[in-house]
């Protein structure tokens, strides 16, 4: 569309030219290979070397020789306003975007990376492919290179003032919304991950062992010694609850730590409509940079538990980028609700749809929390207690806690429920496990679903879908009254349903 | 249209009903499964089309476009002119036999996509051409 940058665009040196990533980058690959092989190697090693050294020769030369392939098969520009990508051996690639439809830059370096002081530029453009071939990601630009190209990249994309060769070591100025405290980490051990990190680390260390033949030397005899009859089963189960809670715990807060150390969003230029900065990581770090324009709303999240710690955590709705890409859009990991609101009010520049109150959605909404969270558990204590009564063992009745539990969470559940129309935003709140508030700018509204089942339509409810090109695609206004949402959604966008429904 | 699919569908449960008891030996399906779901699916082919039938609707303007779909859960769904990103044209195997056809409307949003199945295929090919007239001649990404 709009590649009238006047003149052949200065933005990176020697633009129009076909370059070559950075040759540190050989040095890269068959690092990362080798880590990759290494537990093969090990393996190799270790089963003794009767198969002579050629194997291991092989395992190192093979990576080097890819990464060498990879090297000089690999090159980019910029010209005419697209970035072009050129990659691979035998069957070759061209890649091709507009630069104005870039939406999100990331720059991640790992270690590796780091240490030679490289990284990886990818380009977010909001494509529905999501072929890992038609991504395009630089791998291996030196920090400087990276951030340059950065900079021209969304300064075109914005279409903002040109900015010049010298953009990215002028300094930009900067507004610092968030930064990292120690005292987030209190979040982490509440958000579940470290459940997700245990498995995982269980099940890598189960095959590792496997790998090892392991496994097969364990005697059950030993194992009935150990457990042996020295401790209850009423202390053991216990004792592995408690262990389990803190090693995961543990885990959990390891794995924050490697994730948002140094965590810092900002934005640049400083005042409303600069881009949005982020950058964390300990080992690993990445930069993203949002494209202010495409960033359509916020959500804000709030588990359970991190929610009993008034905690909370904020992502950005960006228009092209879906679920999948969720980790370019988190905003604020798991933090204190005043920092998480803060930033949402910085990202919206308006406090009314973070603070202001959702108008609930009337009794009828509240009576189908109700039914929805006793109807099930009360079938199933009904259940359990016919067991009981006809013989079976009475721990079934451990089912009748249930209902309290389900009360609790109708009751918060309706509580939560809600919605609110500011004069920009469209403001959706509901959910008890997970409490969200997604807010979304009018504007980035790009359709609106109406759905209601038989039940829903008895009791005059209906859910009413915002439907936007960003984040989960949709923000959905559960169980409104049909009138209400008529209202909201011809408020929101004068015209467009009246004429439908009237 | 409604009603072949779901007579189709009715047949290949069957079929897979019967397969499955010839191949296993040991559960022997005794005769009322067949009843039941012969019944079950000659009412859902009679019922539910009837109501689909009934619900179905849609409109388009010179700003949008509006469907109503679905029996139980009642969808409606509107997308402004400006936002649409594609039309698709579609004719299904069972639609070919009644000379019909499916317009799907997309948005920049995956959930956002209006399904108009069932058209006549002229009817279908005007709106088409339509709704491209219309969608070009608004500026802007559509995103």
């Amino acid at each position: 569309m709009s590649d009238g940058l006047p003149g052949p665009a200065p933005e990176i040196n020697s633009a129009d030219e076909w370059q070559r990533l950075d040759p540190l980058m050989l040095l890269v690959h068959p690092v990362r290979e080798l880590i990759r092989f290494l537990p093969a190697l090990i393996v190799v090693t270790i089963a003794g070397t009767a198969s002579g050294e050629a194997w291991q020769l092989l395992a190192v030369l093979v990576p080097v020789a890819i990464g060498l392939a990879r090297y000089l098969t690999t090159s980019y520009r910029v010209s005419e306003g697209r970035i072009e990508l050129r990659r691979g051996l035998i069957s070759r690639h061209i890649l091709s975007t507009p630069v104005d439809r870039v939406r999100t830059v990331d720059l991640t370096s790992s270690l590796i990376h780091r240490v030679l002081g490289l990284t990886t530029l990818r380009i977010g453009t909001g494509t529905a492919s999501t072929s890992s071939d038609e991504v395009i990601d630089l791998d291996g630009l030196t920090a400087e290179q990276a951030r340059a190209l950065r900079e021209s990249l969304l300064g075109a994309a914005t279409g903002g003032e040109e900015p010049g060769p010298d953009a990215a070591t002028a300094p930009v100025s900067e507004e610092l919304v968030a930064i990292f405290e120690p005292a987030w980490l209190r979040f982490a051990p509440l958000t579940g991950s470290g459940i997700v990190i245990a498995a995982a680390a269980i099940g890598v260390s189960a095959q590792f062992l496997e790998l090892l033949g392991v496994w097969d030397q364990i005697d059950t005899q030993d194992y009935e010694a150990l457990s042996g009859p020295s401790l209850p089963l009423l202390v053991l189960i216990p004792l592995v609850l408690v262990v389990a809670v803190v090693v995961t715990s543990a885990l959990a807060v390891v794995g924050y730590l490697i994730n948002n150390w140094d965590f810092r969003i900002s934005r640049r230029p400083a005042g409303p409509g600069g881009d949005w900065h982020l950058v964390r990581g300990l080992f690993t770090t990445r930069e993203t940079t949002l494209d202010a324009d495409r960033v359509a709303g916020v959500s804000l999240t709030e588990p359970l538990a991190v929610r009993a710690m008034r905690g909370g955590r904020l992502s950005a709705i960006v228009t092209g980028l879906d679920r999948s890409q969720s980790g370019s859009s988190t905003m604020i990991p798991p933090a204190p609700l005043t920092t998480v609101e803060r930033a949402a009010i910085a990202v919206l520049g308006d406090p009314e749809p973070v603070h202001g109150i959702v108008r609930p959605h009337g009794p009828a909404a509240v009576r189908r929390r109700w039914t929805r969270a006793l109807a099930p558990t009360t079938l199933l204590a009904a259940m359990m207690v016919a067991l009981v009564v006809t013989g079976e063992s009475k721990w079934l009745l451990l089912a009748l806690l249930g209902l309290p539990m389900a009360a609790a969470l109708a009751a918060d559940r309706s509580r939560s429920l809600g919605h609110l129309l500011t004069h920009s935003h469209l403001v959706s709140r509901s959910g008890s496990m997970v409490r969200r508030r997604r807010v979304i700018d009018v504007e980035h509204v790009i359709g609106w679903n109406l759905r209601a089942t038989w039940f829903q339509r008895r009791v005059g409810l209906t859910t009413l879908v915002a439907t936007t090109a960003g984040g989960s695609q949709a923000v959905p206004v559960l169980d409104i009254p049909e009138q209400m949402a008529l209202e909201v959604a011809d408020q929101a966008l004068p015209g467009l349903l009246s004429q439908f429904l009237r | 249209m409604w009603r072949v699919s779901s007579l189709v569908e009715a047949a290949m449960t069957l079929a897979a009903l019967l397969v499955f008891d010839a191949v296993v030996d040991q559960v022997d399906l005794p005769w009322w499964v067949f009843t039941l779901a012969v019944g079950l699916h000659l009412a859902w082919a009679i019922v539910v089309p009837q109501w689909r039938y009934l619900v179905h609707r849609w409109e388009v303007t010179d700003t949008a476009v509006y469907t109503q779909v679905g029996w139980w859960a009642r969808e409606r769904r509107i997308a402004p002119m400006s936002r649409i990103q594609t039309v698709d044209y579609a004719e299904g195997a069972v639609e070919r036999a009644f000379r019909l056809a499916t317009v799907t409307v997309t948005t920049a949003s995956a959930a956002g996509a209006l399904r108009i199945a069932g058209l006549d295929r002229d009817v279908a090919r005007a709106l088409v051409d339509e709704l491209t007239v219309k969608a070009d001649a608004v500026e802007g990404d559509a995103t």
